[in-house]
């Protein structure tokens, strides 16, 4: 639709009406975004200068920022928020990748019914998830305990949330099964809309069925790959509720996130241009991986 | 047909601003309502914290009728905070500009708090000469407590109470571990304490007592545990430092460490006080850390064994036991007639004659009022407060009132997972009171 | 239906996909036993794979609270932000993808990099801005941040980058004005993601936890997600308590999602991702 030519008088008020009309479209969205994400945002940045608590407000420069980064704990947490990610990402998308390749091609209600399952945890609702999962993790009363200790595998009951060894890890099990179902759906409506007569025409050339996926579906499902990782990557990058539900950031730091860190900063702390300059390094990082992931996939996409 | 676009975005404008306006016209619509009460009287808003039956909406229910026969001008609503998030909905209330005009709880948080930081009204007309003296009476630390450094009063006290610890008497008695404790008194010393884990333990019970370190809450029962061990102090008498890595301190919390390793005494990062407090209901502790008045009677239907109220063991044999001293704030919302409405209701609450008693049974704990004597007697509570009540003389410092005090929280949890982790004792404590320090100097610095 | 030829790599994932499904559905199915589970039951260190003697007493202490009006507020909250966010979206995405305009490049990567930023970085200014408009403690407060957040704009842009730009043309061609081009010629294309958005933003307002806790302190005006979690208290954990209102808050959305499941998820593809 648009023919690149050089502008006319013609093209020129074409432009123009586009552009307006564009406008009006773009409005309603305009107006909430500019009052409630972006005015936030550019105040969360100036502040982000200040030392600036309940009760005070002052210029400080960078200071927030130097801060930060001999901050042990920031430091910490910033490879804890890695690590969730570096883990989660990856699993996620293959897992879902899998799963959905595995389901799609199943009748209508199989296809259904797996669907509904991975993404029950979703529909569930954090809050609930979370808490049904800090009872199972339970070292005294949970299932977990019980079940491995019954079958043998473990010998002592584990205190799964309060050993440095095992709680980040929950805490990614269950950021995995909150994070699955949306790319599942996504995936299995991707899969059943690639062309199937480029599918059929690849078969009866003889290709095998992994030339096929390769060569044929993965291209095609290649966009909404990329925004299961682009997703992916911001929620995990956000991991909150479920640490701040069930670990508070402990033991002994092994669970703080980025985010967790911000929250205490501002909430308990009332170090608001602290933990607002964390967020602006934090944005800036997933800004970073996203723009990877674009470069990436986009390149493929091509 | 152009004209299509116009209505489109005219109408979802329109649409909109209704919607906008709507809802800010039931904001005030609500509002309106309490603007239209204040021709006759005033609208004030109580947030408590659940301090007894203080969380539970048909008890303060009744305190707030009860308000209303004497005072039908003034209305009162209530919102209950819960431990877990109540900071932070007050943190973002302040911010907002919706802060409650009463609030209940604690001097950590009314007076080092939010009163430090400017947002609590002056209470010093409450602390009139007969309030000063009847509660000096009974504990001049719970004056103390109330008042901020420069002078002000920002909590006007209800009720105090000292936390203490608790024991599986029947499980005691089948290890025969009975032996170690002063049942006259409810005190046993630290050797006391170790041979009562030693016997527990000879006796095959699993697990004798947690020290819970997964989060702040109810910390004030490892707080009182670690120190009393060895009669430390948390800090100094000045409330400026932090004082566990004192050899006292250190040697306390080394002797928690060494029970641990020897498998006297357990320890779990993944739990808090209310977890806890749940395994002991359960049976499956014989002890817990975080005993006092409240929980007791919170807990009597799920225990189906004694659950023996003690002291924490002292080297000296002599608890220093902490406390906690509950309360009325008023922030300053500027409004005067809303600071003198809610005046009037802490008043009556807390010092009117029939009401004020009432009000400390409510949360559970005991007056800090010397003249209401005491209040459980003729209730069918008499015979169990009189237990907790013996303990009150151990009350010991209230070092709350430090500043840095949400950062000490964190510190102190995060040390004791450190040191049961296998780390230096010494090194973490010094470490646990540089960062504490660091806050307390900071806090004080404004 | 084709003929699926079973293969052994066909019946492991069958077998890995049943063992999967049970340890999904797990969770749900020890939330609602839970909630009907005594005390005694749930503190027993063995676990009772199922309730042996159900009581209905967890769902009696969870109405002490007006957990009901709980549950309204979630709904009406979630509903309201759904509505508003699939409208503007819609439009915003369908300009983004469809218009060639001045400054259309700019302001897609300025919708972009808002996402990357953590919504609770915001949370303090958002306040301010909340009492200032009088909407702190209404659930405006909650919806408006929630339809300006960028996610739904970017996703209806992926969307209507798969409207063919003839049909458009087309539809000028004939006469037809800005809106009408839109209302009958792209919006039946993108309906399907209209659905996915209208799921995936009811279900981020359900579970917006942090938002909700900041924004709203009236009990009365609480979320279900709040109520539960306030459920939890310093001195007590009432696990059977807690489930009962995990389940309250789980079955509508539940059957809400399995009522409509077919309509959100038939024919979802991104577009090309294209700056």
């Amino acid at each position: 639709m648009n023919k690149r030519m050089k502008p006319t008088g013609m093209q020129k008020a074409l432009i123009r009406r586009e552009t307006i009309s564009a406008y009006l479209f773009l409005l309603p969205a305009l107006i909430f975004f500019v009052g409630f994400v972006i005015v936030p945002m550019v105040m969360c940045l100036v502040t982000s200068f200040f030392n600036y608590s309940m009760t005070e407000f002052a210029f400080v420069g960078f200071s927030n920022y130097v801060e930060m980064f001999q901050d042990e704990i920031f430091i910490k947490a910033l490879q804890n928020t890695i690590l969730i990610v570096v883990v989660a990402v990856p699993v996620v998308t293959v897992f879902s990748l899998w799963v959905s390749s595995v389901i799609y091609k199943m009748n209508g209600a199989v296809c259904s019914f797996f669907r509904c399952i991975f993404y029950l945890p979703v529909v569930t609702g954090t809050v609930a998830v979370t808490v049904v999962w800090k009872w199972m993790f339970n070292k005294y009363t949970g299932l977990f305990n019980y079940v491995l200790g019954e079958t043998g595998i473990i010998d002592s009951d584990i205190s799964w949330l309060g050993d440095e060894r095992t709680a980040i890890w929950c805490i990614i099990l269950i950021l995995l099964t909150t994070s699955v179902g949306q790319p599942v759906v996504l995936y299995v409506s991707a899969l059943g809309n690639v062309d199937e007569s480029l599918i059929e025409a690849a078969q009866v050339d003889g290709a095998t069925s992994r030339q096929v996926f390769w060569k044929i579906k993965w291209p095609q499902i290649m966009p909404t790959t990329l925004y299961i990782l682009v997703i992916t990557t911001i929620n995990s990058f956000q991991c909150y509720a479920l640490i701040q539900l069930l670990t508070s950031g402990g033991p002994n730091h092994s669970t703080e996130t980025i985010m967790y860190y911000i929250y205490y900063q501002a909430f308990k702390l009332y170090r608001y241009g602290y933990g607002n300059a964390m967020g602006v390094i934090l944005a800036i990082i997933i800004a970073v991986f996203s723009a990877v992931q674009f470069k990436v996939a986009g390149r493929n996409n091509d | 047909m152009k004209n299509w676009k116009k209505w489109m975005s005219l109408l979802l404008c329109a649409g909109m601003m209704t919607g906008l306006s709507a809802c800010s016209g039931g904001g005030e619509s609500a509002d309106g309502g309490n603007d239209g009460g204040s021709s006759a009287g005033t609208q004030i808003t109580l947030w408590t914290y659940p301090i007894g039956s203080w969380g539970d909406s048909a008890t303060v229910d009744g305190i707030v009728a009860a308000f209303n026969e004497q005072y039908p001008d003034i209305s009162v609503s209530v919102e209950y905070l819960d431990y877990t998030s109540g900071d932070d909905q007050v943190t973002a209330a302040i911010e907002a500009g919706t802060a409650p005009d009463i609030i209940m709880e604690g001097p950590e948080r009314l007076v080092t708090t939010w009163g430090a930081a400017g947002k609590m009204a002056d209470l010093s007309d409450l602390w009139d000469d007969e309030a000063l003296s009847d509660i000096s009476a009974v504990s001049e630390a719970v004056v103390n407590a109330c008042k901020s450094s420069d002078g002000a009063y920002y909590e006007y006290p209800l009720c105090m109470n000292a936390h203490c610890m608790a024991i599986n008497y029947e499980v005691f008695e089948e290890a025969d571990a009975l032996q170690y404790i002063d049942e006259e008194t409810r005190t046993w010393t630290t050797e006391d304490f170790g041979n009562a884990l030693q016997a527990l333990k000879d006796a095959g019970v699993e697990t004798t007592g947690i020290v819970y370190c997964g989060g702040q809450g109810g910390d004030q029962g490892t707080r009182a545990l670690a120190k009393n061990l060895y009669s430390a102090e948390f800090t100094n008498a000045e409330h400026t430092e932090w004082t566990m890595n004192s050899e006292a301190g250190i040697k306390g919390l080394q002797q928690l460490v060494d029970w641990d390793q020897a498998g006297l005494l357990s320890h779990d990062a993944g739990l808090q006080a209310a977890d806890e407090l749940q395994l002991f209901a359960n049976g499956t502790v014989a002890m817990s850390f975080a005993w006092n008045a409240s929980n007791e009677s919170n807990y009597a239907e799920q225990i189906d064994f004694t659950a023996y109220a003690m002291t924490f063991p002292s080297d000296d044999g002599v608890p220093e036991l902490d406390g906690g001293i509950y309360g009325f704030g008023i922030f300053d919302n500027g409004d005067e007639a809303k600071i003198d409405a809610a005046k009037q209701f802490i008043e009556f609450v807390c010092d009117d004659e029939t009401q004020g008693p009432q009000s400390v049974i409510a949360s559970g704990f005991f007056p800090v009022r010397s003249s209401f004597g005491n209040v459980y007697e003729g209730t069918d509570q008499e015979e169990r407060m009189t237990v907790f009540n013996s303990m009150m003389p151990y009350l010991g410092d209230y070092y709350n009132v430090t500043p840095g005090w949400a950062d000490q929280r964190t510190a102190w949890w995060n040390m004791l997972q450190n040191i049961f982790n296998g780390n230096d004792v010494t090194e973490s404590v010094n470490a646990y009171v540089e960062t504490s320090t660091a806050a307390t100097q900071a806090a004080s610095g404004n | 239906m084709r003929k699926i030829k079973v293969t052994p790599y066909k019946i492991l994932a069958g077998v890995i996909l049943a063992v999967l499904a049970v340890f999904f559905l797990f969770p749900l199915y020890w939330i609602l036993t839970g909630s009907v589970k005594t005390a005694a039951v749930i503190n027993d260190a063995v676990p009772q794979w199922f309730p042996m003697s159900p009581t209905m007493d967890n769902y009696e202490r969870l109405f002490d609270n007006p957990a009901l009006l709980w549950l309204f507020n979630s709904v009406a909250m979630a509903v309201l932000s759904m509505i508003l966010t699939c409208v503007t979206a819609a439009m915003a995405g369908y300009a983004l993808a469809k218009k060639r305009f001045i400054g259309r490049t700019i302001l897609f990567s300025i919708f972009i990099c808002a996402m990357a930023l953590p919504k609770q970085v915001i949370l303090i200014p958002l306040l301010r801005e909340m009492s200032f408009l009088h909407l702190h403690d209404t659930m405006w407060a909650v919806i408006l941040p929630t339809v300006g957040w960028p996610f739904g704009v970017f996703l209806m842009k992926q969307f209507s980058e798969n409207i063919p730009g003839e049909l458009l043309e087309a539809a000028r061609i004939d006469g037809a004005g800005e809106a009408r081009t839109f209302t009958e010629i792209a919006l039946p294309i993108i309906k399907p993601g209209i659905g996915a958005l209208a799921i995936f933003t009811f279900i981020n307002c359900w579970n917006d936890y942090f938002l909700q806790l900041i924004m709203l302190n009236s009990r009365t005006k609480l979320t279900i997600s709040l109520g539960i979690a306030k459920l939890q208290a310093e001195m007590s954990t009432d696990f059977g308590l807690i489930m009962a209102g995990a389940a309250l808050a789980a079955v509508p959305i539940i059957t809400i999602f399995l009522l409509f499941q077919k309509y959100f998820t038939r024919g979802i593809t991104m577009g090309a991702v294209k700056g």
